[in-house]
């Protein structure tokens, strides 16, 4: 999915890639920087971020909505652009969360921009701050650290404006021209054991007596009269009887002695 | 219905359509039947729909008017905001009103992918959810011959229903058509609508839910739903559908810091809320993104502070995906909060583990089964075969 990803950033997107102190994702930011320009303007809010000279180039507090349109206005390219910021821990460090996540959120609906990729370093922050951005991306994508050397492992998470949520999981490198390779697979090692099969245990194996039937004992099981066994007709009344009919169906059995004529005939008195 | 309010919380007299007594209460007082409503069986308050018949049976038969429903959300807020579609579309189906604000979508998007209500199942009386043996006679009577007294009994259920149908069902791969909708009242709160200004100082509440409340209020009072309106119009139930409250777009910082500035803004907003609910005919259901709050205390607070609250755990992107004993279920549903409205203490649900399944026609809330019978049945049908 990595490649889709960097191809194809479709309109109103906004990725996240979320990188730690163990596995840098600079790089991985720079291939996508990489992947999807034509032409490069780049706003260096580094070297004077509060605006202590006297002509800054960009401060972090211009980081608000009618800052950035006229910023993206001055380009005066017709297609619009995808904004990529490096870094959006430094921005996070001078202006709060809620405010960044409301101008975050304008972008994607305005349609200043076409895309937004951001480099977010996710040890930086409190839980609660990474979490509340990564919720408002359509795709995160989380570096660490691989197996091999040069490897990285990328998890990426994509979700849908239908609210379907795909996971892909892919080994990747990056060349020197910042071209991403991805390797096979991530074949899931280590969580996922396959766990062998327990034998069933067979119980009817190994008996001292014989379970099986022949098919003469079959016909005659199937022939045997059973106790309660009544007409069909019956058996209708009784399972569909209608609610609020408490009839009691009575079949005298072999047993019953019903002689109408004298009950206490047998009795010697 | 929680206020104590003499004629709306009184059974109906006329003969309610899926009612299976004819036991009829005799009242003096004129009463109102709003559509879509019925009382409780266990105490009378009024009760709708959320739109899924399980969560209904979890909360007593149905959602009691003049209360708030929690949904704590899933990570990726996908089933969350099922529930909240759900709820939305009962409303459309019942011709309540709706009231939606939202700090992210456009609370008309939210509006146009509500599921399309399953009509032709409405007028059915039977519950379909049970799973019966088939009624025909002759084939049950061939089925078994010496239990044949236990036929027609519906197996263990372990999906929960009641046994009235109330509420209706919905299917997730269509949206509704945009007639049933229209027909449906909407009142839309979107807030970068609503440009926000500089806080009053004293004020505990920020103020986007002052805007959020103040337009509530707004509508409540203009609409007819506040109970000590005049009963001279035909009453109706507004449902209002809050996603997402208290994520970092409202202004919040509750879910983006551990120790958050205005930590009780949120909790100050369900106290006005829930004091605005209980004097009016409304029904709320809020999601709240709790696994972004860091304070459980205050997220504790806020739940003690809603009537009814559940917490959706989906599976999807945990080690409990893979786990044989959830591979039937999309994730945990956890209840927080049952209520207990005019009375003392509230009846708790009998079962802890409940998880749920998003089916295309169903969002049902089942027993999780547990490890033993998967055993059990398994061993059981190879022994069949061989006698």
């Amino acid at each position: 999915m990595l490649t889709e990803l960097l191809q194809g950033s479709d309109a109103g997107g906004f990725i996240i890639i979320r990188d730690s102190a163990s596995c840098s994702g600079r790089h991985l930011l720079k291939s996508f920087i990489n992947a999807a320009l034509n032409r490069l303007h780049f706003h260096n809010a580094y070297s004077d971020p509060l605006g202590w000279t006297d002509k800054p180039t960009f401060t972090v507090h211009q980081f608000c909505m009618e800052e950035l349109a006229r910023l993206l206005k001055q380009t005066s390219h017709p297609k619009p652009a995808t904004l990529v910021i490096d870094s959006l821990s430094w921005i996070l460090r001078h202006v709060s969360p809620p405010a960044v996540c409301a101008t975050l959120h304008q972008l994607r609906k305005g349609g200043a921009v076409r895309a937004i990729v951001a480099l977010l370093h996710g040890d930086m922050h409190q839980r609660g701050t990474v979490g509340s951005v990564c919720h408002l991306a359509s795709s995160v994508i989380t570096v660490a650290p691989g197996m091999k050397g040069g490897d990285a492992v990328a998890k990426i998470t994509k979700r849908s404006k239908s609210g379907k949520v795909v996971q892909d999981e892919d080994i990747f490198t990056i060349n020197n021209d910042l071209t991403v390779v991805i390797q096979s697979k991530h074949s899931q090692v280590g969580h996922k054991q396959a766990d062998p099969e327990e034998q069933e245990m067979d119980p009817t194996a190994h008996l001292t007596f014989n379970l099986r039937l022949s098919n003469k004992e079959r016909e005659a099981k199937e022939k045997l009269a059973l106790p309660f066994v009544f007409s069909k007709e019956k058996k209708t009344a009784l399972l569909h009887s209608s609610p609020g009919s408490g009839r009691i169906l009575y079949e005298p059995d072999a047993n019953d002695d019903y002689d109408q004529e004298d009950p206490d005939d047998d009795l010697d008195v | 219905m929680a206020a104590p309010v003499s004629t709306v919380g009184k059974p109906s007299a006329e003969r309610l359509p899926l009612n299976t007594t004819s036991f009829q209460k005799k009242t003096r007082t004129k009463l109102i039947s709003i559509p879509g409503t019925r009382p409780s069986v266990q105490n009378g308050q009024l009760l709708v729909s959320t739109g899924v018949t399980s969560l209904d049976y979890l909360l007593g038969g149905g959602l009691a008017v003049g209360t708030v429903l929690l949904v704590e959300e899933d990570r990726y807020d996908s089933y969350s905001r099922m529930i909240l579609k759900y709820f939305l579309a009962e409303g459309v189906v019942c011709r309540h009103e709706l009231f939606v604000a939202s700090a992210q979508d456009n609370p008309d998007d939210i509006l146009q992918e509500l599921p399309a209500p399953i009509l032709d199942d409405v007028a059915i009386h039977k519950p379909v959810e049970q799973p019966r043996l088939s009624c025909e006679p002759q084939d049950s009577l061939d089925a078994m011959k010496i239990a044949w007294r236990y036929q027609n009994l519906p197996k263990v259920q372990s999906a929960l229903a009641s046994s009235s149908r109330f509420g209706h069902y919905y299917d997730v791969s269509k949206t509704m058509e945009p007639e049933i909708r229209q027909a449906a009242k909407c009142h839309r709160f979107y807030l970068t609508e609503h440009p926000t200004q500089s806080p009053p100082t004293h004020s505990t509440m920020l103020e986007s839910y002052s805007a959020l409340l103040k337009s509530l209020q707004e509508v409540i009072n203009s609409e007819g739903f506040d109970v000590a309106a005049p009963m001279s119009k035909s009453r109706n139930i507004l449902r209002i559908g809050l996603p997402s409250l208290g994520s970092a777009l409202w202004g919040d910082d509750l879910s983006c810091h551990d120790n958050p500035r205005n930590g009780h803004a949120l909790a100050t907003f369900f106290y006005g809320l829930r004091a605005m609910l209980r004097s009016s005919l409304a029904v709320a259901v809020v999601t709240v993104p709790s696994h972004l709050i860091q304070d459980r205390a205050l997220m504790g607070n806020i739940t003690r502070l809603c009537d009814n609250a559940i917490a959706l755990e989906s599976f999807k992107g945990s080690e409990r995906e893979t786990n044989p004993l959830y591979k039937d279920y999309h994730g945990l549903l956890h209840v927080r909060q049952v209520p207990h409205l005019n009375c003392l203490a509230s009846k708790l649900p009998d079962h802890k583990d409940l998880a749920f399944k998003l089916k295309r026609k169903q969002f049902t809330i089942e027993l999780c089964q547990p490890v033993s019978t998967i055993g059990c049945q398994k061993s059981k049908v190879k022994l069949l075969t061989v006698a």
